[in-house]
């Protein structure tokens, strides 16, 4: 059975049990996917599943705590419910999870290169390619060339957590060493250089929080600290300095919490590469207490707790 | 705001390396400030007087005083603005005496160093917001830990004071090392004739609850109300039944057993009772030496007992106690002389501690008082004390000074002048430390009247020379080697921390130095409080010291106890944490983390669950503040945004620098 | 203002007062000598240090940011510095990752009686920043826009 199919008959066996389920739509034009509700049997065959279906949509599920709800999620979408699980933001009794095996979602902004401005008037999708119609004429194109970054990198293709697995399940395809390329790439600047990389980035930070909005942990919401007088942690000055400092606090406030969905890169609409922030400190929690986030609901952020002896911290010899 | 900052001289202990005028004179520039002026004792009644006149004058809300460290005089001047009117939470301080003017060797540097440090606290104050105590009940009982002499005037004062006690000690009956001694100095008493009758008050005062042979596994809670885990290990003897007779030592067919309190010159029973004044006197099986355990069959005491107290199954129990205030008097340690290599000691039979000395001159001794070379038993022609045996030694790791072996080595030179006829005495010493009242005439007799030989020098070695000891050592004043051959050596040995010292700190929570001495809150003003409220110090467990220093500590805890429950219920430290439930999110991260368990949901009338701090449970670490993503949950009096301010200011200090 | 010292930097502690503050004092009492470059903001818990209290430190123009705490299990509240610990070794393994060098920031343990040891520590972070130099922060004259400071 081809997927979307598997996923609207687990949706019209589960929906009346339901207050709604989330899942992706067509936006716009045919190279645009949306979150979509779904409420009533009328609405499911709205429902689309493909390489477009680029959001985690499971940014929506603490807002709808006390709802029990159904929801589509890909592999990297499941951590971050494993992940809200642990932190007892969401109830497990609340949702139902139809998981999708996942080859890989687009990157919007390569998308945006291939129709260059032009009408889209359709859009397909074989295995291996990718097919838009414009008003000017046919654009083929291998998927891998216009894959999201982290999909390259991808080591949970099939969902961690699911009531319902839609499509058959499958390991991961790219090797585990990718996913922290970026980040060593960094590594390998001197300190001048990572300063200057940040400062360069960074700088076109317009501290709209898209990135903030877009992450299924940052729960706070309206009460976010970047956003308050009391912590009054930020100015109104405009200063790389403050870019900086709300790059850090959402990194630091996501240390141990981070599921890497990617979610605030693709929102971000200055294109900074903000992920590689976050994943460095994944890399380092990884090395320091052997955990990742968002891969088994009974673990506690390691950040929330601690071992009376830390053998793998080496404190300064004073 | 209007803020009012005072710049303290503190004679020229700030004033010598910081400018304070100066300070002063800058501060008038900072925001919020109003009023500042500098004063030679800013603690001084003219001084607080002067503040108080100025919060009135200028109507300040505010106060910041730059002189030494709040650790020391924080509460002074929260009072001193209370009394013009002020909440004494609108105040800070800055440390311009213990982080500035005693530590930078250059003024100017120093001067910029306090004004920033002023700069840093007025910004403070500007966030500070009114805090109000709330009151709570307070268990009016208190939990001594320690029978030894300390703990035991620490119980029975508290007791007579008409507060429940309940008194815990680690061995089989209360006495502690005084129980050990034969004669305390400089009065030559015999110690347990004195000690004996205390003992017995404790065990028979009706306001006294004993635990002996128990243990503490775990305190919870805070100053009013403690909750105390204490493991009563098992004796395998039914103290319900026993009687004390000592039938079962008599015939208990294991009799080499260690002898802790003969400080194992001597051997024992495996069944026993320490000595014949125990209190309680109760016997006790050691596990380690008795054959029921060892080798599963004897079975001895169980019959011969004529009460059937015998017990080979009894296990640990575990009982709770609530208290409101633990007084802590769990003595001291003797150094390990394995430790002491260069004396021979644990090698030679030949060379004792002076505990064991101490055991050895007891009438009840293990030689029944006798002196006597535990090698022969011969009684010793010449005897040679070598004080500081692991004391003041830096290169053990211990400089520090041991306090009371000077004193009982002179008692033991004299004691073995009166036992031993024609016996000759040398003692090695350092310096011969005796500040006590009486004690610089006690050991001025020893050498005097008795002829006991000081000779002032350390001893480098000591090792066999056929039957007799050789010391080999140096006399510093003739500037000549000493070689000594003595029949017994007897060493000042060490003291430390008591055994499981650090264990129990962490367990309540109070601080040890390196030495694992417990720290007192202030080391001349608040001896015997520790810095968790509630928690008391008294006795050696503090640092080295003797008897009537030990009975003093031992009342004076008594008094901070009886003091502190004077009052039926105590006021709350309002700077505790403190939920905005506007903007809690309910994600319960603080809860996760809180070590006291303060922390619990609360329901909101739109059914929003939030996070609510139980008032007397906190206790106000801040952990709460800096895990709460959203900032939600503030500890009160250090705000993120106080601290905030803080660095903000300095930030401000360090742009006007360049 | 007094006249400026060009050597010295700015640095900045978070103490917690039952050890660490109390350790400074100790030392203070001892009149152990120490640089003057250190500005102490005392907190009650190494575990109430918020790792952006660090990073605001950094953002607002400090050269060196020190944190010290009770010695692993003996803290005030219990399990406090067990958290910081955790806390400020991330924080400790990410800053360079942001260009901000890591002899910039270091956390420690210091008991109230180990005045000797603060004065080590204070004297050899100290030496530490000072070998590093001034700090350039962000938007301070490299690349990028500065915006309005």
């Amino acid at each position: 059975m081809p997927v979307l199919a598997d996923i609207k008959e687990a949706i019209t066996r589960e929906l009346e049990g339901l207050a709604l389920v989330i899942g992706w739509g067509q936006g716009y034009d045919p190279v645009h996917a949306v979150p979509f509700f779904c409420r009533s049997s009328a609405d499911i065959d709205r429902l689309i599943w493909n390489p477009l279906c680029v959001h985690n949509l499971v940014s929506y599920l603490p807002k709808l705590k006390g709802k029990k709800v159904g929801i589509l999620c890909k592999g990297c979408d499941s951590r971050s419910i494993v992940q809200l699980l642990q932190e007892k933001l969401i109830k497990r009794e609340e949702i139902v999870i139809i998981g999708i095996p996942c080859r890989g979602v687009v990157d919007m902004n390569k998308i945006q290169a291939l129709i260059n401005g032009k009408e889209v008037i359709d859009c397909s999708f074989t295995d291996k390619t990718i097919t838009i119609k414009t008003s000017e004429g046919k654009q083929e194109a291998s998927l891998d060339d216009v894959l999201a970054a982290k999909c390259l990198v991808c080591q949970y293709p099939t969902p961690i957590i699911f009531d319902h697995l839609a499509g058959a399940a499958f390991s991961a395809q790219r090797p585990a060493a990718a996913v922290d390329a970026e980040v060593k790439e960094i590594e390998g600047l001197d300190i001048p250089a990572r300063l200057a990389h940040w400062e360069r980035e960074l700088d076109r930070c317009i501290r709209c929080y898209a990135c903030r909005n877009a992450c299924p942990l940052c729960v706070c919401r309206d009460h976010c600290a970047a956003d308050a007088r009391d912590p009054h942690w930020f100015s109104q000055r405009t200063g790389v300095n403050e870019k900086v400092m709300w790059q850090i606090m959402h990194a630091l406030h996501l240390a141990g919490r981070c599921t890497d969905c990617g979610e605030c890169e693709r929102a971000c609409p200055m294109n900074i590469p903000i992920q590689r922030i976050r994943r460095k400190i994944n890399k380092e929690i990884k090395e320091l207490f052997a955990y990742e986030a968002g891969v088994n609901p009974a673990d506690t952020p390691p950040l929330y707790t601690f071992k009376v002896e830390e053998p793998t911290i080496k404190e300064s010899e004073w | 705001m209007r803020i009012g900052v005072f710049v303290c001289h503190c004679g020229t202990n700030i004033g010598g390396m910081v400018d304070s005028h100066q300070v002063a004179e800058a501060a008038k520039q900072f925001p919020h400030v109003v009023y500042a002026t500098d004063y030679l004792y800013t603690c001084s009644e003219p001084g607080q007087l002067q503040i108080q006149t100025a919060i009135k004058e200028q109507s300040l809300d505010g106060v910041v005083v730059a002189a030494c460290s709040p650790r020391m005089h924080e509460n002074t001047f929260r009072r001193t603005i209370e009394r013009a009117g002020l909440n004494r939470y609108m105040f800070d301080m800055a440390n311009i005496r213990e982080h500035c003017s005693w530590i930078g060797e250059d003024k100017e540097a120093n001067t910029r160093k306090a004004t920033e440090l002023v700069r840093m606290a007025v910004a403070k104050v500007a966030n500070h917001a009114h805090l109000h105590s709330s009151l709570f009940d307070v268990n009016k009982r208190v939990l001594v830990l320690g029978g030894g002499v300390a703990g035991m005037q620490a119980a029975l004062d508290c007791a007579d004071g008409g507060l429940d006690v309940i008194l815990v000690e680690k061995k089989t009956s209360v006495g502690g090392r005084m129980a050990q001694l034969d004669k305390t100095f400089p009065t030559v008493d015999c110690s347990i004739c004195i000690l004996g009758p205390k003992m017995v008050d404790v065990a028979q005062h009706d306001k006294i609850k004993l635990y002996t042979y128990a243990e503490i596994d775990e305190i919870k809670g805070y100053v009013g109300n403690y909750t105390a885990k204490i493991r009563k290990k098992a004796p395998y003897v039914d103290w319900t039944k026993c009687t004390g007779c000592g039938l079962c030592m008599e015939k208990c067919p294991s009799k080499q057993s260690f002898d802790y309190h003969n400080e194992g010159i001597a051997v024992t029973t495996a069944i026993n009772i320490p000595f014949p004044q125990a209190i309680p006197k109760k016997a006790k099986i050691d596990p380690a030496y008795c054959r029921q355990f060892t080798k599963g069959k004897c079975g001895v005491c169980a019959k011969v007992c004529p009460v059937k107290a015998i017990n080979y199954e009894m296990e640990d129990e575990i009982v709770t106690e609530e208290v409101g205030a633990i007084i802590v008097a769990t003595g001291y340690g003797l150094l390990d002389i394995g430790e002491l290599g260069e004396y021979g000691a644990g090698r030679y039979p030949d060379v004792i501690t002076g505990i064991q000395y101490e055991r050895m001159l007891n009438a009840s001794g293990p030689t029944q008082g006798h002196v006597q070379r535990p090698s022969d038993g011969e009684e010793p022609k010449r005897v040679v004390f070598i004080s500081c045996a692991g004391s003041r030694d830096a290169s053990l790791g211990r400089p520090y000074c041991s306090n009371f072996c000077c004193m009982y080595i002179a008692k033991q030179a004299i004691l073995t002048k009166d036992h031993v006829p024609g016996v000759e005495v040398y003692v090695f010493y350092i310096d011969i430390r005796s500040p006590g009242k009486g004690y610089e005439e006690f050991t001025r007799r020893a050498q005097e009247e008795y002829g006991v030989q000081y000779i002032r020098g350390r001893v480098s070695r000591v090792f066999p020379q056929g039957k007799r000891m050789m010391v080999k050592g140096v006399d510093t004043l003739l500037g000549a080697q000493m070689e000594i051959e003595a029949d017994l050596v007897v060493l000042g040995t060490a003291a430390t921390a008591a055994p499981g010292a650090q264990e129990l700190a962490e367990k309540l929570r109070i601080s040890y130095d390196g030495y694992g001495f417990y720290m007192e809150s202030h080391p001349k003003l608040r001896p015997v409080e520790t810095n968790t409220s509630g928690v008391f110090l008294a006795g050696a467990c503090q640092g080295p010291k003797d008897i009537p220093a030990s009975v003093g500590q031992g009342s004076a805890a008594a008094s901070k106890v009886l003091a502190l429950f004077s009052k039926d219920q105590l006021a709350s430290d309002p700077q505790i944490a403190l939920v905005n439930e506007r903007r809690c999110i309910g994600c319960f991260k603080c809860q996760d983390t809180c070590p006291f368990g303060a922390i619990e949901e609360r329901e909101l009338r739109d059914g929003q669950k939030v996070a609510h701090v139980i008032e007397t449970v906190c206790q106000g670490c801040g952990l709460c503040t800096s895990t709460c993503p959203p900032g939600a949950i503030q500890l009160q009096q250090c705000t993120d945004n106080q601290i905030i301010a803080e660095v903000e200011a300095l930030c401000q200090a360090w742009k006007q620098r360049s | 203002m007094p006249g400026m010292e060009a050597k010295e930097l700015r640095v900045v502690g978070f103490l917690c007062n039952w050890c660490s503050y109390g350790g400074a004092d100790t030392a203070g009492v001892s009149r152990f000598k120490q640089p003057t470059d250190l500005r102490i903001i005392r907190v009650p818990c190494s575990g109430r240090v918020d790792p952006l209290f660090v990073v605001k430190a950094f953002m607002e123009g400090a050269d060196g940011v020190l944190v010290s705490g009770c010695h692993p299990r003996d803290c005030h509240y219990a399990e406090g510095n067990f958290y910081a610990r955790r806390r400020l070794e991330v924080l400790k393994r990410f800053l360079p990752f942001m260009g901000i060098d890591p002899g910039r920031f270091a956390y420690t343990w210091v008991s109230a009686s180990e005045g000797a040891r603060w004065q080590h520590v204070v004297t050899d972070f100290t030496a530490q920043v000072h070998a590093l130099g001034s700090r350039r922060t962000f938007g301070e004259g490299g690349a990028g826009n500065a915006g309005t400071r």
